[in-house]
């Protein structure tokens, strides 16, 4: 087995779902409504509880300790897709990019169960429970707002246009991405890809929402590889604040 | 989580003077034999306007509760900390979900209590007008001001009203895992490094008189609830559940070597009741009327959730949907 | 702008004074009102356990889910119904059982399904009974009286009918299936009194 392109497998994954779980708890007491606030929260300590887990994995395969791990790197040592990094914005741009992460997270998380990597097919067979809600939260609400008023089909229309090309960034070939197929690892970017590109395409086409011409977007690609937006580095800073006041300490 | 610092109007001799004697007499007997007012039950207008005004303000205490804490919940220390104060501060939400709904029950919208909490019209604890300045103010938070709720949420629980009782319930199941967990921060902080400790009692040194407020005046100056105790509204007087509060807490916040700053603090053996530094309640007037270190922060933050959250709801809404009350 | 000790609400740009107070909400700003009910485990009854608002009964069962599931383990499956579609009967007294006062005979009509919903204890929440074939609500309750045996006083009963109760799927109910480390939600996973001791020990 190749531990290098194993662990570059589950640092993209870990790195993505602690970030955009870190931004999605960003909302939580300034939700639109009440009981969407609790909803979301939810789905957001699924995500970094799952990144959790995942750097539990990486530790086994000797990487340092999940809390010095996620705490303690820089921007630059980060695998997650820019698409995960980006602020917040309003709650169209949230919820746009819950459903094409998710959309996303869900597909992988069904060809990860068959992993030839045991412990990763395992803890994908534990999250698909979550991951599936997670999915159906996201249609449901862009299913809605994707119809509903000019204001709400505009916003959520612009929201998307902004955040396509990142979302197709979250697809960056690995520089192991033969060695993971071969190895049955993972059934590779392309597979997971096309796969999300028609679940994408069926569920928009039951709204009101336009959804460009795929070979008309250009993927913002970097993230996988430690370049990202500035929007990273403070949201790191501000997330060890406390951490680092003393690595070492217990808290 | 919430403190008995409610602010109950004075009642008028003549509230009662309405009210058919025949039915009254029939609802006080019920809350005597120990059974609980449902919705749909006669009730007092003075019962129902002071429940209203209570549950309202509980909620109101559970929404802004959760922003001085949610100061801390992009920061918190490594993972088992970061998930358990997503998970306290979305509780937090959970509880106003619940509260409202009670509160609804008896007539009012809960579109109306949210206009009323942002104008300033109606109040919630005080406590939460004061800032969360490091990690350590947001562990004594969820310790102690969450041990303060529990007490009177306990109390009430065994209120007569049904919809608050079963809200209460639900609540104070999860109130145990807030408070397990923000003791178990508090200790880490009091038994770790110089730094940490310095952080933790410089937080009890800020907290301590918006704790001891939390509980609302003292009985020698409140306004009188005789009739808000017979009937099960209020359950304890606040300077009961602020003795409750210091007999369980004070020994478990000196044994991990933290002092309180009230050097009259102690407790009496011959009347077991403790003794301390009388609190200053024109400052709790002041802030409870505006003037607090956050007043206008809390408020603000609320107005820009609920303004930014309204094309999400606008959108959303069914054209002939029409408001029914919930039923229980 | 107004500076807080909240980076969140840094990001959010508040105005240090509002120009004008908030308009008014709107009626059905928080959305019409859906009762929620649990059934804890398999076979067991579904319960009663509060209101979630929300714009339409797919919503209200997301909501629902989160607000009174979150801690998984303690769900099988929920239902809801929009609380308009509910029909109540009256509180009953002093232990007198509430289906005594409906008088009339049941049609034996099978047009329409109704679930049924019983209270038997005051200050308790609702449990679900069964179904019943019937003609409309009325008809359902004598329906329901003359089909379910009772060894006590029922206090109330509510009728839906089987239409308007949404429920999660039987291929759904993984969605309840979460990671089991979610101890960080239980009060027992927050054991320190080792620390206290050690730390006494140090002082002493």
């Amino acid at each position: 087995m190749n531990t290098e392109a194993l662990k570059e497998l589950i640092y993209k994954m870990a790195d993505d779902l602690l970030i955009l779980g870190h931004r999605n708890s960003e909302w939580t007491g300034m939700g639109p409504l009440l009981e969407e606030d609790i909803a979301f929260s939810s789905m957001a300590q699924d995500k970094v509880g799952q990144s959790w887990q995942l750097y539990k994995i990486l530790h086994t395969l000797g990487e340092n300790d999940p809390d010095t791990v996620a705490f303690m790197r820089n921007a630059d040592q980060f695998h997650n897709a820019q698409l995960c990094e980006l602020p917040n914005g309003e709650y169209d741009f949230s919820l746009i990019r819950h459903f094409l992460f998710d959309t996303a997270e869900l597909l992988k998380y069904q060809m990860l169960a068959n992993s030839s990597y045991t412990d990763l097919a395992n803890l994908a067979k534990k999250v698909k429970g979550e991951a599936k809600y997670h999915s159906m939260h996201a249609k449901i609400w862009i299913k809605q707002l994707g119809s509903a008023t000019p204001e709400s089909i505009e916003r959520l229309q612009q929201s998307l246009d902004v955040a396509l090309p990142y979302a197709l960034g979250m697809f960056e070939k690995s520089p192991y991405e033969k060695e993971i197929i071969d190895e049955g690892l993972f059934g590779g970017e392309e597979v997971l890809m096309e796969a999300w590109k028609a679940e994408v395409e069926k569920i928009i086409s039951d709204t009101k929402l336009i959804l460009p011409d795929w070979s008309t977007i250009a993927p913002v690609y970097g993230g996988r590889k430690g370049v990202h937006t500035k929007h990273l580095q403070p949201l790191l800073d501000e997330m060890s604040e406390v951490f680092k006041v003393d690595p070492t300490a217990d808290w | 989580m919430y403190g008995g610092g409610n602010v109950f109007e004075a009642m008028k001799a003549t509230a009662l003077a309405d009210e058919d004697p025949k039915k009254l007499a029939e609802f006080e007997a019920r809350i005597d034999r120990g059974e609980k007012i449902e919705p749909t039950d006669w009730m007092p207008q003075l019962y129902r306007k002071q429940l209203i005004r209570m549950i309202e303000q509980h909620a109101h205490s559970e929404i802004i509760g959760a922003l001085p804490e949610g100061t801390w919940i992009t920061r918190a220390p490594g993972f088992k900390r970061k998930l358990a104060l997503m998970a306290k501060v979305q509780d937090e939400v959970g509880h106003a979900q619940l509260l409202y709904a009670a509160a609804e029950t008896l007539g009012k919208p809960r579109e109306q209590m949210i206009d009323d909490l942002i104008s300033g019209k109606s109040k919630y604890s005080n406590i939460f007008n004061y800032p969360a300045f490091t990690w350590a103010d947001s562990c004594f938070i969820s310790w102690l001001v969450d041990a303060g709720a529990i007490v009177n949420q306990l109390a009430n629980s065994k209120g007569s009203y049904g919809p608050y009782c079963r809200a209460l319930e639900r609540i104070c199941a999860e109130e145990s895992f807030h408070l397990k967990y923000g003791h178990h921060c508090v200790i880490h902080l009091a038994t770790g490094t110089k730094k940490q400790r310095e952080m933790m009692q410089a937080a009890v040194n800020r907290w301590w008189a918006p704790m001891m407020h939390f509980f609302g005046p003292s009985d020698k100056i409140s306004v009188h609830s005789e009739i808000l105790m017979k009937w099960k509204v209020k359950m304890a007087s606040n300077d009961e559940c602020r003795q409750q509060f210091l007999d369980m807490y004070v020994p478990k916040i000196w044994e991990l070597g933290l002092t309180i700053p009230d050097d009259k603090l102690r407790k009496n053996t011959e009347t077991g009741l403790w003794e301390y530094t009388e609190p200053d309640w024109d400052e709790f007037k002041r802030v409870i009327n505006g003037d607090g270190p956050c007043n206008k922060e809390r408020l603000a933050v609320r107005r820009i959730a609920e303004e930014r959250g309204k094309w999400v709801r606008e959108a959303l809404l069914a054209p002939k949907a029409k408001y029914v009350t919930p039923l229980a | 702008m107004l500076q807080s000790l909240d980076p969140r609400v840094n990001r959010l740009g508040l105005p240090n004074e509002f120009d004008t107070p908030m308009p008014s909400k709107e009626a059905l700003d928080q959305f019409e009102t859906y009762e929620a009910f649990v059934q804890v485990k398999e076979g067991k009854p579904f319960e009663h356990v509060g209101i979630v608002h929300a714009p339409n009964e797919e919503m209200a069962f997301l909501f629902a889910k989160e607000q009174y599931s979150r801690r998984g383990m303690f769900c099988n499956s929920l239902c809801v119904v929009k609380t308009e579609n509910i029909k109540v009967s009256p509180y009953s007294e002093n232990d007198i059982d509430i289906y005594d006062s409906f008088s009339g005979k049941y049609s034996g009509s099978t047009s329409e399904s109704f679930e049924v919903f019983h209270l038997t204890k005051r200050g308790k929440q609702h449990k679900y009974e069964g179904n019943v074939l019937a003609k409309d609500y009325d008809d359902a309750i004598l329906a329901a009286k003359e089909s379910f045996p009772r060894d006590k006083a029922i206090m109330n009963v509510w009728i839906v009918k089987s239409e308007d109760i949404y429920v999660s799927d039987e291929e759904d109910r993984d969605i309840w299936d979460t990671l089991k480390e979610k101890k960080y939600r239980d009060a027992i996973d927050y054991k320190a009194s080792d620390k206290i001791k050690a730390f006494k020990e140090e002082q002493a």
